[in-house]
Formats: structure tokens, C-alpha cells, sequence
């Protein structure tokens, strides 16, 4: 039984109350990810494993395509200001890494998919006949943004999903407090739970 | 029979337990039911899948604390992914990192639910001593004007200009010193909670709750209840041990999700097919205002003063939106605010400036939990063209608040977002773009799941909270509740727990 299969009803218990639009759009979206999962299988090569790092929840793959992403998504509103710290100088993709170690296995699944979409299909669909991680920043910005506003409510579910994460890798570290004003805790970091 | 917390990651755990009773989660319902149950002398316990933490281990990160405290880290969604629903986990439930809210079930509420879904015995007449003991064992109390915050003021402000209807809310907080980490569990022990009063005052009565067990079934053959089977889990989610609880009654409190989730799993009987059907969200959205001068939203009590301009709990009422304050700590503003990149960071610089209202849908939707090949809730909710104007009205109402009390500009976090800088121009948006997946909501208030009513065809279980075909097995949590309340469900998960506890107690000494 695939996941969100119902037990009760044995159909996807979504497309119930889904609007003739809605499947329209799901059917595409759909699409897309399939299309985007048989795609990685072929063209995951290629993509070297981070230098002097242990991958624990994401493929080298993924790991690239967060990391382009995240540049974009965190990307700074002041180029020229060095002290504006980067999604790199962050460890966003980093964050995203132990994040999915952490997740259950569908929202394991759900996004990698996702990234398969974003990788190889989404710059397809915006005229650029290229993967995501070769594009240049202002075809990147582009291809987010097609995904952001895009027809499809799974697509636009998945970046706003992707976009979450890379905000908590982001602003989860100090160094970006001050650059919105805000002060922080008034506790220092204790250690896990008992 | 002496009672503690015992940490399932680490603890020596028993293979078997025979007792009295066996409550699921231990959160403001299980709370309850385990002190109820513990001070009548029964033998019992509490599981909780989640950890058990204390203020020490509350620090204030949102990276870490959405981890430990929220349901799939904060991560959990409806099944369309359209709306975010954050639910607690861990011993206290979400009364660890709520926002300390305390309101009681309108009494128009109760009386509908008398009137026309069946349920004897909890008119307001009945419930009140329950709310009366609850209030009391929690301290709860009205939030002084002296300690409102500044996004608080913001909305007394609006209501003020508008002559809007709007008050002050009572919180169970004691010893605040207005950090405004609540969300993030309170480093400070103020809250008087499940974690922090309930559940002690359980332990001292010698009830017994195991943290970091999972159950994964109820144990029944369709007529009687006979225990649950549960999973302890070490600090990776790898399964440590298995625990057999035998027991004549079983209490769910496990949520509106949670409860649902494993009565499906367990295969209950469930011949009306109704189990797991009435969720209700109270999906909310948010409206930003830019103030000229500092409002540091993070900063003091939240959700201190409410507007109920546009509330009636009169059963298919066009007033049904509740305003409160909704400001979050950096990474779920990032998260809300629209856009992404160069933008995104222009906008973020103004953090400090933003007042935040959301306005939150006393939904009529009916939602339903079901449970995937893994036995992972799934949360099915598909909202209503009228939920969904209700919802368009309240974004308005709020932008409307937010201007009137002197932001230079209101945002709609849509994609596009649409904003506003004077009545003028909020008057002339045209709202048909608010829909689900066109603005970022979230759902903190689940419930109605497993419906209480004397008519089986329509509830899950009885009036006095035993599910209708197996007998010992009882519900006590907001899955109890036939509609919405329009209100933050705490106090009335508590109420109900309380006001439904002897008939747990007596079915427990029928054994």
C-alpha cells in the first residue's frame, strides 16, 4: 500500500475532495515527479561526494542541489557586504543533511523527489536545457521561482517545504541575528534531552 | 505504589505490566486522567512516545526545541500539504510549548452539542466545576495591561480606533518574566502545566509514565479492551524494547491525531464508520504590519489580548474568525514572509518593526485522520468555500486592526504578496486569492476525531467517554469534542478529562 493510501477506503484518500483543477494540477505535478525520480536514477552520477564530509541523510546528489539552493534562497540583499553570512558560511546544507537523518521516511522520500524535480525538470521547464547546479544565479533565481508560483500545488508545497528548511538552517545561527535586529536567547544552550 | 517519570531511552523496562488502567500520552487529557486515576488508588500508568524534558532543557533555539517538542520536528502537514499542523510531543503535550491560553467551552457550544449531537451530562451547568477545579489547580488568571507586549498592544490599539470588540485573555502562568519563548517550552518552569503540575501531583498519588514509549495497537477482540502493546524506543528511534500493559480500561490521549490514528490501526470496531471522521483544525493565517517605531514581537507574553469582532459560536454563524497576536522567533517569520533570496532579506531587515495578527477560522470543515501502510497519521482536510471566506474575511480584518493602530504598510504573505498602505487600498484588493496553498496557514488546535453523543451512529464513544462497542476503552482528549469550540481547546481538554474521570475510575474498579 503506497503511502497516504487508506487503509478504510484502499483509494488515495485526497483525491476524494479534489477539485477538477486540483487533480488537474496533482496529475501534473505528479508527473513531474515521476518524471524527475526516473530521471535521478540515471543522472546521479557525476555529482562527487563534499570534501571531508560524511553524508548522514542525504546522497552526494542532494547534498549539491541543497547547497545550490540554499545560496539562492539565503541568498544576501547586500552582495558586496562581507559580513552578511552566507548559506555556505551557515552549513545550511549541512543542517538539511542531519535534518533528513532525522526525518521518517516519507518525508525522506517526499523530498528527495523534490530535488529530483528541481535538479533536472523544473530548469526544463523554464527554457534552460541544463541541470539545476549548472545554472548560472539569475537562471537559479528563475527556476526557484517558477517552482514558487508555480500552477501546481505539489510543486509550490515543495519549495515552500525546502525554503522552511533552509531559513532553519539558516537563521538558527547567531551570526544571522544581528542582521534583522533581534537578540536572541537569554539562555545559553544546555545539552539534549535526559 | 510508588510513581516517577522513567525515561524509555534508557531505563530498565518491564516486558509486562498488568494494572488497573493505561492512559496514552500524557499531555493536558492524560494529565489528568493519570492523577484522577492515581489518586482514587488505581494502578496506573501513562505512555508517552515523546521525551521527557524539563525547563533545563528548554533553550530557546527553534532549531533544536521544534525538534524536541513538535510533533515530526514542526514538520507535520496536512495531506496536501496546504496547511501546517504543530502538535506537542512529549510528556506534557503541547501544554509545554502553547502559549498558556485559557479559555473555557462557550457555553453556546456546549448547549449545541447537548441539543443536537446527543451528549448528556456537559451543559455549562455540569461542566463548571470542572473548569472551576482546573482554573484553580492551574492558576490561571487575566494577563495585566502592564505586561502586554508591544504586537499585543498593536491589537488592543486596532480594536480601540475600530471600536471593535476585543479583551484581555487569562493565561496559567506564574513567575513569567516575559521572555516570549513560550513557543520554544518556558527555561523558566512558569507555566503551570501538565509538565509542571498535573503531572507531579500524578506521581506523588503513585501513578507511574514512561517516556519515550510508543504505543503502536490496542489490545482488544471487539467488545472489551485488554491492554495496549507499546515500543520503547533509545535515542535514534531504534526499538529497545517491547511492553505488553494488560489492563480492563485504556484511556487515548494522545490528540485529536494521535488518539484517531491508533483506534484505526488497532482495528476497532467501527460498524457507522465513524472513526476518525469531524476534524477540525482552527486553520489560521497571518496578515504583517510595518510599524514605523520598534515593536520587538519576540519580546513579552503573546497572545495577551483578543478581538472577537468577528466571532460567534452561533452554529452556522458568518462571524466565525477569531484575531489574535502570532509573532514567531526568526525562523518561522523567514519561513512565513514571502519570497525567497535578495528580497527575502530586505524584508526580514524590518523584523523588528513587524506586529503580527492572525486570524484563526472556527472551522465547520470536516477533516479526517486515517493512517498510511506505515501507520503514520495522515491528516485529510479539505477546506470548505465557506471556511475559506472566513478565513479571506479575517486576513481583511486583521489588516484592518493592524492599519488602524498606525502600520505604515500591511502584508499578506501570499505568492505574490499583497499588501496595503491605507484603507483605501485595503478596501479595493479583491480577496478571491486567498486559498489553500495561496497563503501559508497552520492548525495548532486538532480535535473532534473520535466525537463523544449518546447516538452511536454519530460518536465514537458515550457521553461518559467510553467508546461505544468496546467496553473499558475511553477517550479524553480534544478528539471528545463533536464541533470546534472556536477557542483555544486547552482548558476544555483538561475540563473534559476531569468532568469524565469517574466514570473512568468506576469502570477501572469494575476491573
Amino acid at each position: 500500500m503506497a503511502r497516504g493510501e487508506s487503509r478504510r477506503t484502499g483509494k488515495l484518500p485526497a483525491s476524494r475532495d479534489l477539485s477538477r483543477r486540483g487533480l488537474l494540477a496533482a496529475g501534473a505535478a505528479l508527473a513531474l515527479v515521476v518524471g524527475g525520480s526516473a530521471l535521478a536514477v540515471f543522472r546521479t552520477r557525476g555529482y562527487a561526494p563534499p570534501f571531508g564530509r560524511v553524508l548522514v541523510g542525504l546522497s552526494p546528489w542532494q547534498f549539491f542541489v541543497v547547497e545550490h539552493a540554499a545560496r539562492r534562497i539565503a541568498a544576501p540583499d547586500r552582495p558586496a557586504d562581507a559580513s552578511i553570512p552566507s548559506a555556505d558560511d551557515t552549513d545550511v546544507a549541512g543542517f538539511v543533511d542531519a535534518w533528513v537523518a532525522r526525518t521518517d521516511r516519507r518525508r525522506r522520500r517526499d523530498l528527495a523527489r523534490f530535488l529530483a524535480v528541481l535538479e533536472h525538470v523544473a530548469p526544463l521547464a523554464c527554457g534552460f536545457p541544463s541541470r539545476f547546479t549548472r545554472l548560472g544565479p539569475t537562471q537559479q533565481d528563475a527556476t526557484l521561482a517558477s517552482l514558487e508560483s508555480s500552477g501546481s500545488d505539489l510543486l509550490r508545497a515543495g519549495f515552500e517545504g525546502l525554503k522552511s528548511l533552509v531559513f532553519m538552517g539558516y537563521y538558527r545561527d547567531p551570526r544571522t541575528w544581528a542582521l534583522i535586529g533581534y537578540t536572541g536567547p537569554f539562555v545559553a544552550p544546555q545539552s539534549g534531552p535526559r | 505504589m510508588s510513581g516517577g517519570i522513567f525515561n524509555g531511552r534508557d531505563a530498565q523496562l518491564p516486558e509486562r505490566l498488568d494494572v488497573d488502567a493505561v492512559v496514552v500520552g500524557a499531555g493536558a487529557g492524560g494529565s489528568v486522567a493519570l492523577r484522577e486515576l492515581a489518586r482514587a488508588g488505581l494502578n496506573v500508568v501513562g505512555l508517552e512516545e515523546g521525551a521527557y524534558l524539563t525547563s533545563a532543557d528548554f533553550d530557546q533555539r527553534e532549531d533544536r526545541m521544534l525538534a524536541l517538542l513538535y510533533q515530526d520536528g514542526g514538520a507535520r502537514t496536512t495531506h496536501d500539504m496546504a496547511i501546517r499542523v504543530l502538535q506537542g510531543r512529549g510528556v506534557g503535550g503541547s501544554t509545554v510549548h502553547n502559549t498558556n491560553l485559557c479559555k473555557r467551552t462557550p457555553d453556546e457550544i456546549l448547549e449545541l452539542w447537548a441539543d443536537k449531537y446527543a451528549v448528556a451530562g456537559a451543559r455549562p451547568a455540569d461542566l463548571h466545576a470542572s473548569f472551576e477545579a482546573i482554573e484553580r489547580d492551574l492558576s490561571v488568571s487575566e494577563i495585566e495591561p502592564a505586561m502586554r507586549n508591544a504586537n499585543n498592544e498593536a491589537l488592543r490599539r486596532g480594536c480601540d480606533v475600530l471600536g471593535w470588540r476585543g479583551g484581555p485573555l487569562k493565561h496559567n502562568r506564574v513567575g513569567c518574566i516575559q521572555s516570549g519563548f513560550c513557543e520554544l517550552g518556558c527555561a523558566y518552569n512558569a507555566k503551570q502545566n501538565a509538565l509542571k503540575i498535573l503531572l507531579p501531583q500524578a506521581v506523588d498519588a503513585g501513578a507511574r509514565v514512561y517516556a519515550d514509549v510508543e504505543v503502536v495497537r490496542i489490545v482488544h477482540d471487539g467488545r472489551q479492551v485488554a491492554g495496549v502493546r507499546a515500543l520503547a524506543r533509545g535515542a535514534s528511534g531504534n526499538v529497545r524494547a517491547q511492553i505488553d500493559v494488560r489492563a480492563p480500561v485504556v484511556v487515548l490521549s494522545a490528540s485529536a491525531v494521535g488518539s484517531a490514528a491508533l483506534a484505526r490501526r488497532s482495528g476497532l470496531p467501527d460498524p457507522h464508520g465513524v472513526l476518525g471522521r469531524g476534524l477540525r483544525l482552527h486553520p489560521g493565517a497571518v496578515v504583517a504590519g510595518r510599524f514605523d517605531g520598534a515593536i520587538e514581537g519576540w519580546r513579552g507574553i503573546p497572545q495577551s489580548f483578543e478581538c472577537t469582532e468577528h466571532l460567534s459560536h452561533e452554529e452556522g454563524s458568518d462571524r466565525r474568525v477569531w484575531i489574535v497576536t502570532a509573532f514567531a522567533h526568526p525562523i518561522g517569520a523567514a519561513a512565513t514572509l514571502p519570497g525567497f533570496g535578495v528580497r527575502h532579506m530586505e524584508a526580514m531587515r524590518a523584523y523588528p518593526n513587524l506586529a503580527v495578527l492572525t486570524a484563526m477560522v472556527h472551522d465547520e470543515t470536516s477533516g479526517e485522520i486515517d493512517v498510511d501502510a506505515d501507520g503514520q497519521p495522515v491528516v485529510l482536510y479539505n477546506m470548505s468555500e465557506r471556511d475559506r471566506a472566513q478565513l479571506a474575511k479575517g486576513l481583511g480584518a486583521c489588516a484592518r486592526l493592524l492599519l488602524a493602530a498606525g502600520a505604515r504598510s500591511v502584508t499578506i504573505p501570499a505568492v505574490p504578496p499583497v499588501s496595503a498602505s491605507n484603507i483605501a487600498e485595503l478596501d479595493a484588493l479583491d480577496f478571491s486569492f486567498v486559498r489553500p496553498h495561496a497563503v501559508p496557514q497552520t492548525a495548532v488546535h486538532p480535535m473532534g476525531t473520535m466525537r463523544m453523543g449518546e447516538d452511536p451512529r454519530r460518536a465514537v464513544v458515550r457521553s461518559t467517554g467510553e467508546h461505544h462497542q468496546v467496553r473499558g476503552l475511553f477517550v479524553a482528549d480534544g478528539s471528545l469534542f463533536p464541533t470546534s469550540i472556536g477557542a483555544p481547546p486547552q482548558i476544555s481538554i483538561y475540563a473534559f478529562a476531569l468532568h469524565l474521570s469517574p466514570h473512568i475510575i468506576e469502570r477501572a474498579r469494575i476491573g
